[in-house]
């Protein structure tokens, strides 16, 4: 009886200890987002097109190309606003999910397999919980960053009606960016090579564009594919990044928002367990 | 006697550790000790359980079982407080490519929760210690493969570590840029810093430990300083006959009366005497023909040969 009693207590400690020595500590991920900020600054040029023109080419492109097609029949689709502005708060969010998904991508999965500094990271106080919060508030960081580049853009063109709106659709860019971003990682820190992404930005990322409401509202599609197309996260995104730009009431905003968190948490736990997996053999 | 009054001073300490990864056995249970101060090494063929054996120390890989401190302490529940005295340097470069070489150290020392004026202040200290001042700001990618390697070196040191630990840190490197390594870990050791590290390399192991273990199919097969190993698994001297044309045909009776100990390999046959000389003189009168033949004085090769029954590089 005494060596059970005296033996529980260490026990516990013992778990609570490996616990500590999984999870992400409070602070420290902070400096994998500085390591991440140091190579962003070397090399930010680069991605300026990817994160920022780009987006707004394909909304030139579209909204003033597509926009004559649609012409008259606009206001059908869109509820009486103009085509570009229809879609511009939704191509906001999609330039988003392509931003994080990407990042989350070649520059995970280089620092797992093939410049393998995450693995020098690990073996610093940092743990391998450490290594993917920061990496991942990395990509949320940029594409705060873009999102507020593009933001200013629909702010200086009035196609974001209010500068509490333009906020809000930052950090919904932000949100979707978690939902895409995390999920991604954890596929990344999987991969022995990038031919696995291919799969992902063809068969997923690319279509889901099409059938989250950003260019035609999801009421336009079969009810199966509405359903489909709720249950991934750039609908959500998008219906709450176009309600704050037309300045709408912003139906069942809790439901949208709590969807992005629970695909980026789990995505984020998922990465977490998988790349100690992966590193911790 | 010698254990009790080592324990006070031993920065790892390892029992029965063992790792299992399936149905491999990595490392089946060995016990060693590093004390403080000292170059300790960790010698074996490819597959010995040596690089195992240093993840396990360093935090990244949870031991199967047995016990395993480090500055006292488990590194499955204080991982980070020990990775935090220990530099590591990974057998395959773990370095930033993108960044500059002295970007590279400033972005590690943060690492280590060291603020940035200190880190800036060490690393520069680092690149002239390891030669590596005029290339700060020139990207890693083009460097050499002798200068990379300093350069993972002089990373794991910028939070001054206790513990060096190092993975065959000389694999692939021309002699020259071995031989500049090896006067920087030198130079380290009388600094004060604790080096472990692994190595097939017999020179290695000879010319940088101070103690080491021979590692073999996952055990610990020997122990002790590198004169000690030769001492009490060799002879003095060695005498090497070479025969082309295989070895499998001589009489072992024939080998047996030439010197103190025999090694048949493929095409050589290696002897263990007192005398490599006089051991030649009677091979010839045993009527052998080797094609050519060598005295050299024992090393850890033949330790290991002698201990396993094969050489390192087979």
């Amino acid at each position: 009886m005494t060596v059970a009693s005296s033996v529980a207590p260490n026990r516990t400690r013992s778990r609570l200890a490996a616990i500590r020595e999984a999870a992400p500590h409070p602070t420290r991920w902070r400096h994998v987002v500085g390591y991440m900020i140091a190579v962003y600054r070397r090399e930010w040029q680069g991605s300026v097109f990817s994160g920022f023109i780009e987006p707004l080419v394909v909304l030139a492109g579209l909204g003033i190309g597509l926009g004559v097609l649609v012409g008259d029949k606009a206001a059908e689709i869109t509820g009486g606003v103009s085509y570009v502005a229809y879609i511009a708060p939704a191509l906001m969010v999609s330039s988003a999910m392509n931003l994080a998904t990407s990042e989350a991508a070649w520059p995970i999965l280089a620092r797992v397999a093939w410049v393998r500094i995450y693995h020098a990271i690990i073996a610093t106080p940092l743990n391998a919980a450490d290594v993917m919060v920061g990496a991942i508030t990395f990509i949320l960081g940029k594409v705060a960053f873009a999102a507020t580049f593009f933001a200013g853009v629909l702010l200086v063109t009035g196609i974001a009606t209010s500068p509490t709106g333009a906020l809000g659709m930052i950090a919904v860019s932000v949100l979707t960016a978690f939902a895409f971003g995390a999920p991604m990682a954890a596929f990344s820190v999987t991969q022995k090579s990038d031919q696995g992404f291919a799969f992902i930005f063809r068969l997923i990322i690319t279509p889901l564009a099409f059938f989250s409401g950003t260019y035609f509202p999801i009421e336009n599609l079969p009810f199966a594919a509405q359903v489909l197309s709720w249950c991934t996260p750039l609908a959500h995104g998008v219906a709450l990044s176009r309600a704050l730009a037309l300045g709408a009431p912003v139906t069942n905003i809790w439901l949208h928002v709590v969807a992005l968190l629970v695909w980026g948490a789990v995505g984020t736990v998922a990465a977490i367990y998988l790349f100690r997996k992966r590193m911790l053999k | 006697m010698t254990d009790s009054a080592s324990t006070p001073t031993a920065l790892i300490r390892a029992r029965g550790l063992t790792k299992v990864f399936g149905e491999r056995t990595a490392v089946a249970g060995i016990d060693f000790e590093v004390r403080d101060g000292e170059f300790f090494g960790f010698l074996g063929p490819n597959g010995a359980g040596k690089t195992t054996t240093m993840r396990m120390i360093a935090g990244v890989s949870p031991r199967t079982s047995g016990t395993l401190e480090i500055f006292g302490q488990d590194p499955d529940l204080q991982g980070s407080v020990i990775r935090g005295l220990i530099g590591v340097v990974h057998q395959q470069e773990t370095l930033d490519m993108e960044l500059t070489v002295r970007e590279n150290l400033l972005v590690f020392g943060r690492f280590f929760g060291i603020d940035r004026a200190s880190i800036a202040t060490r690393a520069d200290e680092l690149l002239e210690l390891f030669q590596l001042s005029d290339r700060a700001k020139d990207q890693v990618e083009p460097l050499s493969g002798g200068m990379k390697r300093r350069l993972s070196i002089a990373r794991s040191l910028i939070a001054s570590p206790r513990i060096l630990m190092l993975d065959e840190p000389t694999t692939g490197l021309d002699p020259q840029a071995r031989h500049l390594l090896w006067d920087a870990l030198q130079r380290l050791k009388r600094g004060g810093t604790t080096i472990v590290l692994t190595t097939h390399y017999m020179d290695e192991a000879e010319q940088l430990c101070d103690r080491l273990v021979v590692m073999d199919q996952a055990k610990i097969v020997a122990e002790g300083s590198p004169r000690q190993l030769i001492v009490e698994h060799a002879s003095r001297e060695v005498l090497e006959l070479r025969f082309p044309n295989g070895t499998e045909s001589i009489d072992a009776k024939v080998l047996e009366g030439i010197g103190d100990r025999y090694e048949r390999l493929a095409e050589r046959v290696i002897i263990g005497c007192e005398n490599g000389e006089a051991a030649h003189a009677r091979a010839l009168e045993h009527g052998l023909s080797p094609e050519s033949w060598l005295v050299r004085r024992s090393s850890l090769e033949d330790v290991f040969l002698r201990l396993t029954g094969r050489s390192l590089d087979e």
